[in-house]
């Protein structure tokens, strides 16, 4: 994240600290502590007074993406986030979330639970970067609720990992909602726990989830994800791995869950090494090993 | 010489599949060679490449220098470059992305391929674009190109030919041709053409059509016993 992203953002936390926040007739960005103040209605969401963390109300459609930054720059600093986002009826948006510390050697925690609720007919695009050093640990727990004909597109990223990283998203989806939820996740030097869920409760909703994960240099990687089709539904599980060296392991599991009979849900799951043909011919491009790795690894990220 | 093979040799998983092959190659000049299945040809490219699976023996000079054990990157920078037979997928890879990464020299290919993935789903004419456009871009001195003329249509193939012939053959690149096909050297008009079977070179000749009319009518062991190509060099 450069010095542009931080100056366009929304809403800016720097360690416990918020920087900026954001305000007019349509859209809202506040601490969620001020929240919990202002807005009574907001309390049901959380499961206790936050602290820390932003609110995010878009009350009426916008014409531009919203960005928050939440960033660690000084040495062991914990951050206890409880992020609350609400999407009106029929509202449309792109979101655009990074988390990140600023430098090596800071020994950062950041801790994050989040809900977002999306109303009736509301559609939201949001992509999650997260961007650490391999002494940070990162933890959170995200929660989608999707009313009647909405539609998530949440994109998870994770591509400087946190020496410890323990992240699940659920979306919970009612009738017609639809939801992809995609995890791009590099690893090095770094163990982590990733478990992406989504419940299909609603007739003829639909959810997919796609993971792509790559091990490098002493990674390991569990990774879980699941659908539940509670209700007639169509999901779709895909789940991928490379590994990049020897000295990483990944464990995939995939699991299925329906309980209604007119539902359609699958999965395809593998595991696999850089192709060395790949890597011949690239190098046959002219590029060393190094980088025909990065490219050929920056593509199977790419989704 | 551009090019001097000797004596080259190479096993794979305990087999010999170059049994000493003897190459010369002059600047600018265009070497043909035919042979049939599993002869060694897609393997010789492949070593002159510098295809680092290959346990070689023998040597390979280039410009006077050895390479015999340089790696293919760094034979690209010597101008080295090999146009696959096959080449492989590169999943979430942009055509585009990797010209720009590779270039040493602007193209312009207007082909919509460009915006889709290096060789994921492309028919066989496609690939064979990608890969001539590629070696364009890398601004070779030496092209090794692996049946670039297989799966080619007629159009296809007079297109192709066109281009290798105006932007590398008549620019003095040296181009080493392996092919099936009579069709495309009747454009690219080589200086020499070599037949290759069982990993041994059995015969050099400089007429590639009589070559052609020999391997039509009795095959290609009958070049090794023709008295008209036993003019081994």
């Amino acid at each position: 994240m450069d010095m542009t992203d931080v100056k366009n953002t929304h809403y800016l936390q720097i360690n416990h600290k918020i920087e900026k926040t954001f305000s007019n007739e349509d859209v809202l960005i506040i601490s969620s502590t001020e929240a919990w103040e202002k807005f009574n209605w907001t309390r049901k969401y959380f499961s206790k007074k936050p602290r820390q963390g932003y609110f995010l109300w878009v009350k009426k459609q916008v014409n531009f993406p919203l960005f928050s930054c939440v960033l660690i720059n000084s040495k062991k600093t914990t951050q206890d986030l409880q992020n609350l986002a609400v999407l009106e009826k029929g509202i449309d948006i792109s979101l655009f979330g990074s988390c990140l510390s600023s430098k090596p050697g800071l020994y950062g925690s950041h801790n994050a639970y989040g809900k977002f609720v999306l109303k009736e007919g509301s559609s939201l695009k949001y992509e999650h970067r997260h961007s650490w050093d391999t002494n940070d640990k990162v933890k959170t727990r995200y929660t989608f609720i999707l009313e009647e004909n909405t539609k998530l597109n949440y994109i998870f990223k994770s591509i400087n990992a946190p020496g410890k990283m323990d992240i699940e998203n659920k979306a919970e989806l009612s009738d017609n909602a639809s939801c992809e939820i995609k995890a791009v996740i590099d690893c090095k030097n770094s163990e982590m726990r990733i478990n992406d869920i989504i419940e299909l409760k609603g007739k003829q909703s639909s959810g997919q989830i796609q993971m792509r994960l790559v091990g490098r240099e002493k990674s390991i990687i569990y990774a879980n994800s699941e659908i539940l089709a509670k209700a007639q539904s169509k999901g779709h599980l895909d789940c991928q791995g490379l590994l990049v060296d020897e000295s990483s392991k990944i464990s995939l599991v995939p699991r299925l869950f329906c309980s209604n009979k007119k539902s359609q849900i699958t999965h395809e799951a593998s595991i696999g090494k850089i192709s060395q043909e790949q890597l011949s011919y690239l190098r046959t491009r002219g590029l060393n090993e190094k980088q025909a790795i990065s490219l050929i690894v920056n593509g199977f990220l790419n989704i | 010489m551009l090019l001097e093979v000797q004596k080259l040799k190479v096993k794979v998983e305990g087999k010999e599949i170059l049994k000493g092959i003897d190459l010369k190659i002059k600047k600018g000049e265009v070497l043909a060679l035919l042979g049939p299945n599993a002869s060694g040809k897609s393997t010789l490219a492949k070593v002159l490449s510098g295809d680092i699976k290959y346990k070689v023996s023998g040597k390979i000079l280039f410009n006077g220098k050895d390479i015999t054990n340089l790696l293919p990157e760094k034979r690209v920078k010597l101008g080295i470059v090999l146009s696959w037979q096959n080449p492989p997928a590169i999943k979430g890879v942009k055509l585009s992305n990797l010209l720009e990464k590779i270039s040493r020299k602007k193209v312009n290919l207007k082909e919509d391929i460009l915006d889709r993935d290096v060789n994921l789903n492309f028919s066989g004419g496609e690939k064979k674009v990608s890969e001539l456009y590629q070696i364009l871009a890398l601004n070779p001195k030496l092209v090794i190109f692996d049946e670039i003329d297989s799966g080619l249509d007629l159009e296809k193939l007079k297109d192709v030919s066109r281009i290798i012939k105006k932007e590398l053959v008549d620019k003095g690149v040296t181009i080493i041709f392996i092919t099936h096909s009579g069709e495309v050297l009747k454009f690219l008009k080589p200086n020499v053409v070599n037949v290759m079977v069982g990993g041994r070179i059995i015969c050099r000749q400089k007429d590639f059509k009589k070559v052609f009319k020999t391997i039509k009518r009795y095959g290609y062991d009958r070049c090794k016993k023709y008295p008209l190509f036993a003019n081994k060099s």
